[in-house]
């Protein structure tokens, strides 16, 4: 007599798995839409801030690389109360996805920008650009195209990454399977389907930002760039 | 690109190794059964959940320690067999053994009928008493005044199935996936108040007495017993006579004393 297994109860439970994967989605999107805006910023400052700044940005990017995030969240949850400063789980979780996906997207996004040709950047001041238009059209926009497809691979992958946010109580697809698991001991059946889960919106985003990609980045213009 | 590949052959491959998991372990039991093969193969497989003072813990030079610890041993010993301990943290009590990862849980998993129905309890050899504990300074005196508080549970856990059904509406319950973290968000201020067993509450007001962490009330007292899978029938049977005389002779209660610091209540048999 081996395991039975009884998929009865997951599909009991399937709006609260549904409801799980939204709030994974929905952390991942925010975490990344702040995290773009961050790694725009650090990627700026890199190339253009003066060197005390530029080496304070390059200081955020190789420590939030170096250490692992589960670790990062302890210490934006745990130890950031002793100084007084007390998030909510959810919050810490998303500050912390948001910082992390800011450091890897800024150093996809620098590549990106290093790939501009010098000349582009003279022929625009030539022209007579102001030095923000020039950042904006000249290396932003053409960096965003460049560094598209290895953005939208880090966002799925900060997205199944999120499944550490469980660790420090925060709300997701993870703490909402480990939460029903524990309750129905149907580790086997909730943990397939949890990943099935995961699967399926990692499939389904990397669809959605390939169809985003297209219409951000029309071929016409792709070519132009090149 | 390639990336993507590697994601594609990962999944599939943690998918396939999940499943097979569960075949084999049905095959050894059709042939003989696990207490046959702990026999044989002279080495049988426990729990050792090491974050879980007094029940398990790391001692000084990194070894395991604690009273379902020495338990086990005693049982080990007690088989003539050798021993391997699984570690597990509370959330992977169970399904280590389900996956057949472990022969026998000892984990201090207290006995109740929702988790009777996919793994089988064995009779009692310790019981304990989970407590809602926090600083001085949070005003708890019963059930009723945790509204508004925030509580941290531990999942897979006593507390977590008895702490929710008490609790009045209004109370801000946080899960977390081990006792560490638990015990953390208390002492970093993250949480009011925390529900665990007064043991692992004692332990922690013993060893941060600048916290100021005080008991406030006892939710529920239980029984913990080993467990084995439903399947298991004879090794079942085996501990359950294990558990009668270790009662009988004096050495549950010996073990039970040493660690947690307490008298052993009397124990019934399941």
């Amino acid at each position: 007599m081996g395991y039975v297994f009884q998929f009865g109860v997951v599909w009991d439970h399937r709006w609260d798995l549904l409801y799980g994967a939204w709030l994974t989605l929905r952390l991942a999107v925010a975490a990344s839409v702040l995290g773009l805006l961050l790694a725009c910023l650090v990627a700026y400052a890199r190339q253009n801030a003066p060197r005390p700044v530029r080496a304070a940005a390059a200081a955020y990017v190789e420590f939030l690389r170096n250490t692992p995030l589960l670790v990062q969240l302890f210490v934006l949850y745990f130890s950031l109360p002793m100084l007084g400063l007390r998030l909510t789980a959810d919050t810490a979780a998303l500050i912390g996805l948001s910082l992390n996906f800011g450091a890897y997207g800024s150093e996809i996004l620098r590549g990106g920008m290093l790939s501009i040709p010098q000349g582009q950047i003279e022929a625009a001041r030539a022209l007579g650009l102001s030095a923000w238009r020039i950042f904006r059209h000249v290396v932003l926009m053409p960096a965003l195209n460049v560094a598209y497809p290895a953005l939208a691979s880090q966002f799925v992958l900060m997205m199944l990454g999120s499944s550490v946010v469980s660790a420090i109580s925060a709300t997701d697809l993870t703490a909402i399977t480990n939460t029903l698991q524990s309750t129905t001991f149907r580790s086997f059946e909730f943990y397939f389907v949890a990943t099935a889960l995961y699967l399926a919106m990692a499939l389904a985003l990397r669809f959605a930002l390939g169809l985003a990609y297209r219409v951000l980045f029309p071929p016409a213009l792709r070519s132009g760039t090149a | 690109m390639d990336r993507r590949k590697l994601f594609g052959a990962g999944g599939a491959a943690g998918i396939v190794l999940a499943a097979g998991v569960v075949p084999d372990q049905a095959k050894a039991q059709d042939s003989m059964s696990v207490l046959d093969r702990i026999q044989r193969d002279k080495k049988v497989r426990i729990t050792a959940e090491v974050d879980s003072p007094p029940f398990g813990i790391l001692d000084s030079s990194g070894q395991p320690d604690g009273s379902e610890i020495a338990t086990a041993r005693q049982l080990a010993k007690d088989l003539g067999v050798d021993l391997e301990f699984v570690q597990v943290n509370a959330t992977q009590r169970i399904p280590a053994l389900l996956a057949g990862r472990a022969d026998i849980a000892i984990s201090s998993l207290s006995i109740t009928t929702d988790r009777a129905k996919t793994i089988a309890f064995c009779s009692p050899h310790g019981a304990l008493s989970i407590v809602v504990c926090g600083p001085k300074k949070t005003v708890i005196t019963d059930a009723a005044s945790m509204a508004g508080k925030r509580i941290a549970l531990t999942r897979a856990t006593l507390e977590e199935a008895t702490v929710p059904k008490v609790a009045p509406k209004g109370t801000d319950i946080v899960f977390f996936d081990d006792i560490a973290a638990t015990i953390q968000a208390l002492l970093s201020g993250q949480v009011d108040a925390a529900g665990m067993s007064a043991f692992a509450a004692k332990s922690i007001a013993d060893r941060n007495p600048g916290a100021a962490i005080e008991n406030k009330f006892t939710v529920t007292t239980a029984y913990y017993s080993p467990v084995v899978r439903q399947a298991d029938e004879s090794l079942r049977h085996w501990i359950d006579t294990w558990v009668f005389v270790n009662s009988r002779n004096g050495v549950l209660a010996g073990i039970y004393e040493k660690y947690t610091g307490v008298a052993l209540p009397p124990l019934p048999v399941i």
